[in-house]
């Protein structure tokens, strides 16, 4: 009979306590459970659309042996999903016919600011750096053209791509642009384009927004791959990497030391310049910008190859740099530059049809 | 006796105070504890992401892509050899074509074998291609210091290109065989610069079809003139009296002919300015022209070229020794 009884109490004891630990648990890590899993089969479908639309591509092409795709690595979607990473980067630009892809709540908005002025090739270079940004996500293209009144040429441009664009423009001044004496009163080309497109950021938003932006200054010459956008939308201060063909050198980069930070650039000309870089080399946050709304490129008085460091000292030190593009190992930007036409042909009075637009 | 009691007593009053902290714990469930507020983020981000996924399969479906499946297939044969500016100048071309559908590109070196830069990039830009090689013989290469325009650049190259398209072109069947019938084959250079305009224009070829072409020929534009529909003479400022005085990015032929013509060829010793008739003269005369680009008075495409950098820094480092690392690809 104790026996029973002794059975009896330790299941009267035992079993409120397994079901309260149970039942505790339970309520605790179910939602957590679920959420990963979610997660992982969310961020798997968005991986998964590109490699549906290579596929289907493949299917069409149909050529059978040469015809070659990458999707990319496969991405483990553990890395976005695990507790302390932010979900971000899950777009990736590999789908193609889209243009331009697709608005994204969750990457940050590229501010590309390219000024621009009238000559025969600026609709081609126009054109194919248009072609370019219709890759990338969150891209917002600040044209801004040196000339008294916007044009037809670039007004017309710029609405059928369909990008995301704003079109400013301001005109440098015709002495500072021609003349060279050793006083130098030249301003550097673009600056005072630039200069306003800055001005336009800091009047369209204020530090309080929650709008994540990343301002790049691109030149209309220049190529840009498609990585070099993704590489520089994880800046939080500024970003740098290497610049092929500039300074004379297969490329200029700044140094990195084996802790990840830059502690100087490695360059020909003048490596003592507080920022030896190329315009095309740098990116800077828009918080940065709008918190320092002082901050311009300095329109005359600047050294050649100074112009960049003119507005970088402002914001930045060389310690708060963050190298991308693999540690400043890849070259992602190539500063080429277009032949100027020889227009021998056409003569003083002009061979060809002056209403065709070229 | 009073043991016992006491024993009891404790049973149940442990007993009781389970109970009571099983009751507890049930209500807790019942008003959703805080740790909710940990996983709320990661809500919000979830329902982000929905949101987002909801709307790319909304975009995939209305995008070209699914209804641009049957269109004619556009072939386009580019030579390209390495020179500093190799891979920018194929980048940003690569941009260009990412946006065509049914473009199917023809990579040519002039190279004795393929190259590993041409043949990274071309397995990552995602586009489908053909990666082929033919290299230049000597004596009709370019050499170092010569006017790009003593000899013609390229012509061996696109040669291999319309060998690679003949031969495809006979062992193709069926279906293939039928899509085939309409595709169009396109000579586009690597430093040139191209609408997405152009392509447009240039799928619907029964024989040769023709557009001006911006900045060439010492002048803004060359183009065909055209009258009635026809073309009748080109309007250019350099030996108008070609056969066919037009640029290479100017015009494209339906692949149809150039199957059914199998000694069409570029020769590769044909004077300055001349490659283009070389080839053209035995495809197509100057009636059977088909005008495009709004009868040939818009400009979609440009020959623009781009400047060789200047690298006196790097050959004075490359002399000491110090010059930039060459395992960086350029």
């Amino acid at each position: 009979m104790p026996k029973r009884r002794d059975i009896l109490a330790i299941v009267l004891i035992v079993l409120p306590w397994t079901l309260l630990i149970t039942v505790w648990h339970q309520s605790a890590i179910a939602p957590l459970l679920a959420i990963r899993k979610v997660c992982h089969h969310l961020v798997k479908e968005i991986l998964i659309i590109p490699e549906r639309l290579t596929i289907h591509r493949q299917r069409l092409a149909d050529d059978g042996t040469e015809t070659r795709h990458d999707t990319g690595p496969a991405t483990d979607s553990k890395e976005y999903c695990s507790q302390d990473k932010d979900i971000v980067e899950v777009v990736r630009t590999e789908y193609v016919y889209t243009r331009p892809p697709p608005w994204s709540d969750v990457l940050s908005t590229i501010h590309v600011i390219t000024p621009t002025y009238s000559r025969p090739v600026q609709k081609a270079e126009l054109t194919r750096l248009a072609n370019t940004f219709l890759h990338v996500p969150n891209l917002h293209w600040i044209l801004v053209e040196d000339s008294q009144r916007r044009t037809p040429l670039v007004t017309r441009l710029l609405r059928e791509t369909g990008l995301n664009y704003t079109h400013l423009n301001v005109e440098t001044p015709r002495n500072y642009k021609l003349r060279g004496d050793t006083r130098d009163p030249r301003i550097p080309r673009g600056t005072m384009q630039r200069n306003l497109a800055l001005r336009w950021l800091r009047e369209t938003f204020n530090s309080n927004s929650s709008q994540a932006g990343i301002v790049y200054f691109a030149d209309d010459d220049n190529t840009y791959s498609l990585e070099l956008f993704e590489e520089m939308r994880s800046t939080r201060k500024v970003s740098v990497w290497p610049v092929a063909f500039v300074g004379g050198l297969r490329y200029e980069s700044p140094k990195v030391n084996a802790a990840g930070k830059v502690y100087g650039w490695k360059t020909v000309f003048d490596p003592h310049r507080p920022f030896a870089i190329d315009m095309a080399g740098f990116a800077i946050n828009l918080r940065l910008i709008l918190f320092k709304p002082q901050a311009y490129f300095k329109l005359r008085g600047v050294k050649g190859g100074y112009q960049e460091s003119s507005l970088l000292r402002e914001l930045v030190t060389l310690n708060d740099l963050e190298p991308k593009a693999a540690n400043c190992t890849k070259i992602l930007v190539w500063h080429t530059r277009t032949e100027k036409p020889v227009l021998v042909n056409e003569g003083k009075k002009g061979f060809t049809d002056p209403n065709v637009e070229i | 006796m009073r043991m016992r009691l006491k024993l009891k007593t404790v049973f149940v009053l442990y007993f009781m105070v389970s109970l009571l902290g099983l009751i507890y714990a049930l209500m807790q469930l019942g008003q959703r504890c805080d740790c909710r507020d940990h996983a709320k983020s990661k809500d919000q981000q979830i329902s982000q992401l929905r949101g987002e996924l909801q709307k790319l399969q909304e975009h995939i479906k209305t995008s070209q892509l699914s209804k641009k499946t049957d269109v004619p297939r556009i072939y386009v044969i580019t030579p390209t050899y390495a020179r500093l500016v190799q891979k920018a100048e194929l980048t940003r071309l690569s941009h260009t074509f990412l946006h065509v559908p049914q473009l199917h590109w023809i990579v040519v070196e002039d190279a004795p074998q393929p190259t590993p830069l041409v043949t990274d990039f071309l397995a990552a830009s995602g586009l489908t291609y053909t990666h082929l090689y033919k290299l230049t013989p000597k004596d009709r290469k370019l050499q170092e210091g010569d006017p790009s325009w003593l000899k013609p650049r390229g012509a061996e190259q696109r040669n291999e290109g319309l060998h690679w398209l003949r031969e495809m072109g006979a062992a193709a069947k069926g279906k293939e065989a039928a899509a085939l019938e309409e595709a169009v084959v396109y000579f586009a250079d690597d430093d040139n610069t191209y609408s997405l305009q152009l392509f447009e224009e240039m799928r619907y070829t029964y024989r040769v079809s023709v557009w001006p072409v911006g900045l060439v020929g010492g002048m803004k534009f060359e183009r065909p003139v055209v009258e009635d529909g026809k073309v009748v003479r080109f309007h250019t400022g350099w030996r108008p009296n070609r056969p066919f005085p037009i640029d290479m990015a100017g015009f494209a032929v339906s692949l149809r002919l150039i199957l059914t013509n199998p000694q069409a060829r570029f020769d590769g010793d044909a004077q300055m300015g001349f490659l283009e008739s070389s080839f053209l003269q035995h495809l197509v005369t100057m009636d059977d022209l088909e005008p495009k680009a709004d009868l040939c008075t818009k400009v979609l495409v440009w020959h623009t070229r781009t400047e060789k950098p200047k690298m006196k820094r790097e050959d004075a480092l490359q002399k000491q020794g110090l010059g930039s690392d060459p395992d960086v690809e350029v």
